[in-house]
């Protein structure tokens, strides 16, 4: 772009200004993954951290299977939650680029107004809402149902609403983006050459949506993973993330090296996934 | 009557990474003189432009305004002020503010500023009721003229002008034409102007620079450039014309001997006058304006005439254009003012002759 | 009669959709601020009556006023600190073509896909380490900078996007005009830029202020509004936490909808 100007490191103007980033996310970042995966080679004695290094915690996470189960689970929960948040998400984003044109705005502020509230409040929300002596429950038992039809409190269900419910903005967010970007005479091209809306919008909208859908698809995938508020509390604590196993290791158990180790695991395997992912979908585009 | 140039350019280059965008440019401007640099774009017209506001520095050369080296002066110390082709009047300020902010950043009383400010206001001929508005709700005429504004009120020695028109259409560009022009005569200021439209450079400006691909061509009056250029390519981009090929056989000091295959010449030799200095013996082309051609008889007494046939015929409000192919294929333009009986038709074998005063004979070389 | 038809169709589903999605929003948020006023102690259907006594004990709750200060006492800096961290990263970003620019933009921005708990475990285990050497503990200061680490990348695409929008060529007249480098930030940059900034602000705020993950692993026994909350849960809570919530999502909604009145209003400029 036009906008674009050259500066140098030696320039004040461009250190000055991107030091701070660069510092705060070198410290405070990247030197804590360095740290936390230097940590995996060290052992805990007695509460205290001993700077030995070995590959005991390794051998530890490689052999146990219990771990490797709930990561699983974890992944999986993530992948649900990325497929519903996308179908869910899409209508929502092309409805708000296309079309509520007077309403827009207040659309997107209280869609906005949502998000941002603190995920523990609304969670807690969702708790008093579900549970057998909650508002769902009471509304039905008042419309004739029989009580407790809203069962699924403490349950994987629970858990997956919750995680849609928390991370559906995103992907409404980053839909919304790709589709606005959509150049309109595009459609009415396609229009002209005979095409109805449903078609229009398969042939051409669809396919122009995909950085968007592809971008929140990554971005609730990598976000679904680290959970653990949802899981603990909507699902009871009764099948565990890895991030709840993680917590548990930092605080109950006091196994440091063995957390970083799995959340190193965590981290690493999550991001091969998405690589995975994205070979297949490059793949498929380059021989479309 | 040569005063000291207020600008002086020599020899400068400037290359970005390994992109020459000016391979040695050297230019003079005379103080209060319209100097329009005109060429196609990549030309390196708007990066020197940049260079003399001091947005950007040379690779080598110097730049000298009033006879001060303007090397390592930024762009807040120059005395030139420029106009640039988006304008770039600030969103968020008034048209008064606008156009104050100049005297605002040199710590101007307000009331001075004020003042000035109604001095610019009525220089531009814009409305009063303006001063409080913001530059969206103006026309682009009106934005034009409150840059204008905000560039002449901290007296600049030097205006520079970044293709301010180009956006315009055409009927708003020919009235804001005419406002330089008339601007420029009543403020006495030295204006150097960018522009890509040929036209433009050739109403408003006292000299042009044609520039192509980092180097200047051709610097000069604006007839000049136009009935003498000093290459095919200035030929064609000053505007069509016609460069027909010859041979140049004998040269001395008063006349110029040549042969060609198409052009019956009785007395086979040009006025030395009217032939380039830079051509030898050899190839050459010679330069005719379409309008100064003119459909002839074949016997008739005119200094060069040739035989073509007619290919097309344009008719453009009162002129009408033809092209006309010679025996050898040589394509022709020929314009003449419009009368109601066409004097050529199309398909038509016709005599085209023009006068030797009319002509120019040039180097061959890139078109 | 088809294209009529389809037209229909995706009506329907297009706002029923917007419908149920908007309901299905708020469905936890108005449950929590029905149950706030609740008079009985506990968090059961049907009330025993209603009543604002909940927001009385909630002002007069020690932990919960504590709570309260803390969150806004650690908002308060991470917003001002992040937001001219992501301000400048955002000019850098957009304006500047530098070798390392990719690397650059990937490291200021990485926070944003990291899962807040994980990024909470490094930072604890990387202080908890730096703590040991240098002898300090978790507390306020490590959330800040947690905070900071999180939500300097959200600023900064929030100002990018208005950076993004802000045409150069301006900076470049008010030098034209005599601007020394300060001058053009003073009178063109930032009054340009400052409805993106304001938003960033905004955002910042409001994302410090409902943090939970982070300030969890790193405010160390302080607690804040989300954490305080979250051991409510645990605990068996009463109805002072859905007044809590009601509490805090008033000056939540109303920030949210002055952030969106500048960003109506820095589009209408550029």
């Amino acid at each position: 772009m036009d906008m674009e100007v050259s500066r140098s490191w030696r320039e004040p103007e461009l250190w000055v200004k991107a030091l701070p980033s660069v510092i705060l996310q070198t410290t405070c970042f990247l030197a804590p993954l360095v740290m936390t995966f230097l940590l995996t080679f060290q052992k805990t004695q007695n509460f205290q951290l001993n700077w030995t290094w070995n590959l005991a915690t390794w051998t530890d996470v490689f052999s146990k299977p219990h771990y490797w189960t709930i990561l699983g689970h974890t992944l999986a929960m993530a992948v649900a939650c990325v497929v519903v948040c996308i179908v869910v998400a899409f209508p929502i984003a092309y409805g708000l680029a296309t079309r509520f044109k007077r309403l827009d705005n207040e659309i997107k502020v209280l869609i906005t107004f949502a998000f941002i509230t603190d995920a523990t409040l609304k969670t807690f929300g969702w708790v008093l809402f579900l549970d057998k002596k909650g508002a769902a429950n009471y509304l039905l038992a008042h419309l004739g149902l029989p009580p407790d039809t809203v069962a699924f409190l403490f349950t994987d269900w629970a858990t997956l609403l919750g995680m849609v419910y928390n991370l559906l903005p995103f992907a409404i967010f980053t839909i919304y983006l790709s589709i606005d970007n959509i150049d309109r005479s595009l459609i009415l091209a396609a229009y002209d050459a005979g095409a109805g809306k449903f078609r229009a919008f398969w042939e051409v909208t669809l396919p122009l949506s995909r950085p968007g859908i592809w971008a929140g698809s990554v971005l609730i995938f990598l976000l679904g993973v680290g959970v653990f508020l949802e899981p603990k509390v909507l699902g009871g604590g009764k099948s565990p993330m890895s991030a709840e196993l993680i917590r548990q290791t930092f605080e109950t158990r006091v196994n440091w090296p063995l957390g970083a180790a799995l959340t190193l695991v965590l981290m690493v395997v999550a991001i091969f996934v998405v690589l995975l992912f994205s070979r297949v979908a490059g793949m498929r585009r380059a021989g479309a | 009557m040569t005063a000291a140039p207020i600008l002086s350019i020599t020899d400068v280059h400037k290359s970005y990474g390994t992109y020459p965008a000016l391979k040695g440019v050297s230019l003079d401007v005379r103080p209060g003189e319209f100097i329009a640099l005109v060429g196609p774009s990549g030309c390196g017209k708007t990066t020197l432009l940049k260079q003399v506001a001091g947005f950007e520095d040379t690779t080598s050369g110097t730049i000298r305004i009033e006879g001060q080296d303007m090397a390592g002066v930024p762009a807040a110390l120059r005395p030139t002020s420029m106009v640039f082709q988006k304008l770039a009047l600030f969103p968020h300020m008034t048209v008064a503010q606008n156009i104050g902010f100049p005297l605002k950043l040199r710590k101007v009383a307000p009331n001075v500023i004020a003042t000035r400010v109604d001095d610019m206001i009525r220089l531009m001929e814009l409305k009063p009721e303006y001063l409080k508005r913001y530059p969206k709700a103006l026309s682009g005429g009106e934005q034009q003229r409150v840059a204008l504004a905000r560039s002449m009120i901290s007296s600049p020695k030097l205006l520079l002008l970044d293709e301010p028109l180009s956006a315009l259409d055409v009927k708003l560009k020919k009235v804001l034409q005419a406002e330089l022009k008339r601007l420029h005569r009543s403020v006495g200021v030295t204006f150097v102007h960018v522009t890509h439209d040929l036209e433009e450079a050739m109403m408003l400006a006292d000299r042009i620079c044609v520039m192509r691909a980092g180097k200047i061509l051709q610097l000069g009056e604006p007839a000049d450039i136009y009935y003498r250029p000093a290459d095919p390519f200035v030929a064609g981009f000053i505007g069509e014309t016609n460069l027909m090929p010859i041979t140049i056989t004998g040269h001395n000091a008063d006349h110029v001997t040549y042969t060609s295959n198409e052009i019956v010449d009785m007395q086979g030799s040009l006025p030395a006058a009217l032939v380039a200095a830079d051509v030898g013996q050899g190839p050459a082309l010679m330069n005719v304006r379409p309008e100064l051609i003119r459909r002839c008889d074949r016997d008739a007494d005119v200094d060069c005439k040739l035989a073509a046939t007619v290919t097309e015929v344009f008719t453009k409000g009162g002129t009408v254009q033809y092209r006309a192919r010679s025996k050898h294929g040589l394509e022709l333009a020929i314009e003449i003012q419009g009368t109601s009986h066409l004097p050529m038709q199309l398909g038509e074998d016709v005599w085209l002759g023009w006068a030797k005063k009319d002509m120019w004979v040039l180097k061959p070389g890139e078109a | 009669m088809n294209h009529r038809f389809e037209n229909a169709l995706a009506n329907v589903i297009l706002y029923g959709s917007m419908a149920a999605v908007l309901v299905f929003f708020y469905v936890p948020i108005f449950t929590l601020i029905a149950f706030s006023f609740q008079e009985g102690r506990f968090l059961t259907l049907p009330f025993d009556g209603i009543s604002l006594k909940w927001y009385g004990a909630l002002f007069k709750s020690g932990p919960a006023l504590n709570a309260l200060w803390n969150s806004t006492l650690i908002a308060t800096f991470a917003t001002i600190i992040a937001t001219i961290i992501g301000t400048m990263a955002a000019i850098v970003a957009v304006r500047y073509r530098f070798r390392g620019k990719r690397a650059f933009q990937g490291l200021a921005g990485a926070p944003l896909a990291f899962p807040q708990l994980l990024l909470g475990i490094v930072l604890l285990l990387w202080f908890s380490v730096l703590g040991r050497w240098f002898g300090f503990n978790t507390g306020i200061v490590t959330a800040i900078i947690g905070h900071i680490v999180y939500i300097a990348p959200f600023a900064m695409v929030i100002v990018a996007v208005q950076v993004y929008n802000f045409d150069p060529v301006l900076e470049d007249a008010a030098r034209d005009c005599g601007a020394s480098t300060w001058e053009v930030y003073r009178h063109v940059t930032i009054p340009l830029l400052w409805p993106g900034i304001f938003s960033a602000a905004i955002f910042a705020f409001l994302l410090s202020w409902g943090n939970f993950y982070i300030t969890y692993s790193l405010a160390g026994s302080t607690r804040t509004i989300p954490t305080f909350i979250f051991s409510g849960i645990a605990v068996g809570s009463s109805p002072l936490y859905p007044a809590i919530a009601t509490v805090v999502f008033v000056p939540g909604i109303l920030l949210v909808i002055l952030a969106n009145r500048l960003r109506i209003r820095a589009a209408a400029v550029s």
